[in-house]
């Protein structure tokens, strides 16, 4: 039985994604031991302080939970993705820039999607408005609110907002014509 | 009325695939006109989300149902979701089970799954539990992480002098941002990171151009991720891309803050 588990693929997965998440923060608290040894009143202001920034992020912490799973319950990829590739002009500068805020995620499980698309023959700007986009995140406004004011975020938003667009048809006019060298060939047979 | 069939060769003799998400081909049959063609799926050698991407594919292609081997729950509940009957437990070859599927054989067959909702239907259960499992999921992979960036804060504020900091950050607004950018690209992760630290450093005196321009650049700029990029969406793309960012970023922080000062005086 053990011996199954050892060699389950799956098992093993999990356990090298549990030590690539979980690596940073031991590391973390191994220079808080080290440290304690050398300067131990330091240290416990150092925990004082970590415990101050818990305590601000908590509320908004668990906000950012709830917005998640409504954003997971009310929205597929499928149906982002399928809306990415359609319509040209503002139609399609607005639906890209929409698929990039609401997309969550990281950012390498949307690459193959997009790679997709991109054979597809979705326009490269839209693939520039979508990523600029991403860097908008509904769920975790309440966290950004909390720190900086909501005039900050709501300013930082419309600039952010407006420079992906504008990101999106500079990239669209110096990437455009340049990709045949990459290797992006529609690879249908018909059968 | 199209329908997709999983399958590892692109011919209509192949049998079909056991495996929706990891199978060669999606092979997608015209039942009016007759016409078939065999679309490589993109999931096919993908380690994670390879159900996703085939599910993605059956979308783009507007088929109405899916003959196939096996199908994950995820993928079948984001196939009925988005319309698309899931059929699974099929053996045979392709031509086979697409006759079969055209005489109706498979409303009266006992051994089949048949699944199949309206679009936009109600939320049920299933989609609760796996709505509720990829939040946790998410939350889970966040939480460390974020974890280590606020000890982290806490040993940087008790150890690293202010005049360091200052001494870094001059108070040159230009300056400021150039350096922020600069380290924003560097470093990558989940935003919320970026907010912990900005806010961090703001209370350590760092200008809030500079901040601005450190969490405009993390989320938008990806030195780490580059390859990444590169590999799935070109070279000129992905190097083209990530300089407009950057140079934008600089752009996003001045304008940000410089209208927030106006506003709050």
């Amino acid at each position: 039985m053990s011996l199954l588990r050892k060699n389950n693929p799956q098992t093993l997965t999990w356990q090298r994604r549990a030590m690539r998440v979980l690596t940073f923060p031991i590391s973390v608290l191994a220079i808080y031991g080290i440290l304690y040894v050398i300067k131990p009143d330091k240290v416990s202001i150092a925990l004082k302080g970590a415990g101050n920034i818990f305590i601000t992020i908590m509320v908004p912490l668990s906000l950012v939970f709830v917005l998640m799973l409504a954003l997971n319950l009310f929205l597929k990829p499928a149906q982002i993705v399928k809306f990415l590739g359609r319509g040209a002009g503002i139609k399609g500068v607005i639906l890209s820039a929409t698929a990039g805020i609401i997309s969550s995620g990281p950012i390498y499980a949307w690459y193959p999607l997009l790679k997709d698309l991109r054979e597809k023959g979705a326009g490269v700007s839209f693939m520039a408005i979508f990523l600029g986009n991403r860097a908008i995140k509904p769920p975790l406004l309440p966290i950004m609110i909390s720190y900086f004011g909501w005039v900050y975020v709501l300013i930082l938003t419309i600039f952010t907002i407006l420079a992906s667009i504008f990101a999106g048809y500079a990239v669209g006019a110096l990437a455009k014509e340049s990709n045949s060298g990459d290797g992006y060939k529609v690879q249908q047979k018909d059968i | 009325m199209k329908i997709a069939v999983s399958s590892d060769s692109a011919n209509l003799e192949a049998k079909v695939a056991h495996k929706f998400g990891n199978s060669k081909y999606l092979v997608i049959v015209d039942l009016e006109s007759g016409d078939s063609e065999a679309v490589p799926n993109p999931g096919a050698s993908a380690q994670r989300g390879a159900g996703m991407q085939a599910v993605v594919l059956a979308v783009s292609k507007d088929v109405e149902a899916v003959l196939t081997g096996y199908c994950s729950p995820a993928a079948r509940s984001h196939l009925t979701v988005n319309g698309i009957e899931v059929i699974s437990d099929l053996s045979g070859t392709i031509g086979e089970v697409v006759g079969r599927y055209k005489k109706g054989d498979f409303r009266k067959y006992k051994g089949v799954e048949l699944e199949h909702r309206p679009r936009w239907s109600k939320i049920d259960k299933a989609i609760l539990s796996y709505a509720i499992r990829s939040s946790a999921k998410q939350f889970a992979n966040l939480l460390p992480i974020l974890v280590g960036v606020v000890l982290l804060m806490g040993l940087f504020n008790a150890f690293v002098p202010r005049h360091i900091l200052v001494s870094i950050f001059s108070g040159n607004p230009a300056l400021d941002i150039l350096w922020g950018a600069c380290s924003g690209s560097i470093i990558a992760g989940n935003p919320i990171n970026s907010y912990v630290i900005g806010r961090e450093l703001l209370t350590s005196g760092v200008s809030l151009f500079a901040v601005t321009a450190f969490m405009v650049a993390w989320v938008t700029v990806g030195l780490v991720q580059l390859p990444a990029e590169i590999a799935a969406l070109g070279k000129r793309f992905a190097l083209v891309r990530n300089a407009v960012s950057f140079v934008l970023s600089l752009g996003v922080a001045t304008l940000t803050v410089l209208v927030f000062n106006f506003f709050m005086g």
